[in-house]
């Protein structure tokens, strides 16, 4: 630096050179930041198997890649004018970079107040705040590490009123949801507002064993409804992840965690006005796999193993499972074909036969909704005798969800191909399909379809021939019997009412370049997709 | 020697059980064969053990969740 004229500078600089007094302030809080809440508080977070925010941060993003931003933000401790502590605000905030791609990213300082924020330090973020405006100005995808429980009563005393629930609000996070991939990872117990705030992602996750989340925690439980309940019970992943469906995926520890957001965020583009990034393209499209050909069982009684066939038609190495404990009649995987990233929507029929469930339509429902913000080619394998029948699937509203889901399917504009590996029965058969696109529906020879199973039509169809005959059991089978002759698929795509009819061998090849080809379609209709109407 | 239940994935019946309390299994054994809504699903050993007791009988009635194999690793 060039020594200025100005004698007042002169004067003012020490021997370590000028604004070395101000450099050695920023120094000294710098340090007090990356203090946090203190060594006892520090120590007591990792011995309970918890990184604290900033080796967090550090973990997931690329080495030496974060800019913080607001480090300074905190309320000092002074003794007269000479500062001599910083409590910092607990939420740790900035830019970095994934797998050498922006993100915004923040999370609570649970070393500070258990992770909760006051006044100013709510402008960080947490709940809506600057990280998640870098996101939204940026149009870069946001990651938040939530570890913390909320509001306290105590904030009552010290602002002397009580807050409008909503004055940290949520019309940023919202907003986010159509124009940038956000996920959320809870790291710790979130309780209130964070828990909600981990809810508003397109993609979740918790961590086994050491994170919790709830609307409220086991003391306001039993103080509401005198329920007894653990923390684990009532908001562990066993709850939270595969009964509720709360939180998508758990992972084993932190560490596993860091991976699998850097796994999501490699199928997402930057924003919805960009197309996914194309990954490698190394495993040929013409890679055949014998198993194909084997994999369903003539037996109709029998299922197979549907994560098998996604895995054998998919680039080698590329999938990554949504909720895979949750709503498990149906299986949402991202995945790629040569390269281009799709979103797989097969049936499970390990699970109720593939018929839908309510918790399935809900998983398939956000699924749709995700893939077709971000411009993700959607390939249904379609082996569904359609919604889940019964007293029970009634009561869960099973038609309700299921319809919504066929709805959301109908109002997405990404490319849909069907592939038809065996049932394709009903409602829920015709929400995997591209009615409002191009509708190819290709199947393989396995596959057979209807509005309804002929086993359980037969009887309501026939019933006064059925009962009439002297052998009514003999009747019943004879007219199934007849009528399966001209439910074979050849006869359909004779009428052209099924696209095409492939050996199974081919289902890589072909759908690869369909896929290609759609994606040149997909770059001209790039953008937010506003829908309208009411959801059933 | 640590225990695990093999949960029922669905709601259904016991259509056949295959395995026999003390035999041992390989990973991905299958353990019982479970009808649920018309097709036959087969109850699996992921991580292979030694059964220790098999908690249905052929023909009852399963809930999802429900234990149905207790098998030791």
């Amino acid at each position: 630096m060039s020594e200025g004229a100005d004698s007042g500078t002169r004067d003012n600089a020490s021997e370590a050179g000028p604004w070395a007094d101000a450099l050695d302030e920023l120094a000294r809080r710098r340090a007090f930041a990356h203090g946090l809440g203190g060594a006892a508080a520090v120590e007591k977070h990792h011995a309970q198997g918890r990184l604290t925010i900033r080796e967090r941060i550090d973990a997931l993003a690329d080495a030496g890649s974060f800019s913080e931003v607001g480090s300074l933000t905190g309320q000092g401790l002074y003794e007269g004018d000479r500062l001599v502590g910083v409590t910092p605000a607990p939420y740790v905030m900035g830019l970095a970079q994934v797998d050498g791609r922006p993100v915004a990213i923040g999370g609570e300082d649970f070393t500070v107040r258990g992770g909760t924020s006051w006044s100013g330090d709510r402008k960080k973020g947490g709940q809506g705040g600057f990280v998640e405006d870098l996101a939204h100005q940026y149009r870069i995808p946001l990651v938040n590490l939530i570890d913390g429980a909320g509001g306290s009563v105590t904030s009552i005393t010290r602002r002397g009123h009580s807050v409008f629930p909503g004055v940290h609000g949520f019309e940023r996070s919202v907003q986010l949801l159509g124009e940038v991939p956000v996920v959320c990872a809870v790291m710790g117990t979130a309780a209130g507002g964070p828990a909600g705030r981990a809810i508003l992602s397109h993609w979740s996750v918790m961590v086994k064993d050491t994170s919790h989340v709830f609307a409220a925690g086991p003391p306001v439980v039993e103080r509401s409804l005198g329920q007894k309940i653990t923390k684990e019970e009532l908001g562990g992943p066993a709850m939270a992840v595969a009964t509720a469906g709360t939180i998508d995926n758990v992972a084993a520890d932190e560490r596993q965690c860091f991976e699998m957001i850097r796994r999501y965020l490699s199928y997402m583009p930057r924003n919805v006005w960009e197309l996914p990034p194309l990954g490698e393209r190394s495993d040929p499209p013409a890679r055949t796999e014998e198993e194909l050909r084997r994999i369903v069982p003539e037996n109709r009684r029998r299922p197979y193993d549907m994560r098998r066939v996604i895995r054998l038609i998919a680039d080698t190495e590329s999938t990554f499972e949504i909720q895979p404990t949750f709503g498990k009649a149906v299986i949402t995987c991202l995945a790629r074909m040569h390269g281009h990233v799709v979103g797989f929507i097969a049936n499970n029929p390990m699970v109720n036969g593939g018929a839908m469930d309510v918790k399935a339509a809900r998983k398939q429902t956000h699924f749709i909704e995700l893939c077709d913000t971000f411009h993700i080619p959607l390939v249904f394998l379609v082996d569904v005798p359609g919604f889940l029948v019964g007293r029970e699937a009634e009561a869960a509203a099973t038609l309700r969800e299921g319809m919504r889901s066929v709805y959301v399917g109908l109002q997405a504009t990404v490319p849909i191909f069907s592939v038809v590996i065996r049932k394709c029965y009903g409602m829920a058969g015709m929400g995997t399909t591209d009615k409002n696109g191009l509708d190819l529906k290709i199947a393989w020879p396995s596959a057979e379809w209807g509005s309804l199973p002929i086993e359980g039509g037969v009887a309501a169809a026939f019933r006064r021939e059925i009962e009439a005959a002297p052998d009514p059991k003999a009747r019943e089978a004879e007219i199934e019997a007849g009528l399966r002759a001209n439910a074979s698929p050849f006869r359909t795509a004779e009428a052209f009412g099924v696209e095409e009819i492939i050996d199974p061998r081919e289902t890589r090849l072909i759908l690869c370049r369909f896929i290609e080809a759609a994606r040149g379609r997909m770059q001209t209709t790039l953008g937010p997709k506003p829908k309208a109407g009411v959801r059933p | 020697m640590p225990t695990t239940q093999l949960l029922s994935e669905v709601t259904g019946s016991v259509w056949e059980i295959s395995a026999q309390p003390g035999q041992q299994l390989a990973p991905g054994d299958t353990v019982m064969v479970l009808e649920s809504m018309k097709m036959e699903i087969p109850v699996l050993c992921e991580d292979g053990g030694t059964v220790v007791e098999i908690l249905v009988a052929q023909g009852d009635a399963v809930a999802e969740g429900q234990p149905l194999v207790m098998v030791a690793s």
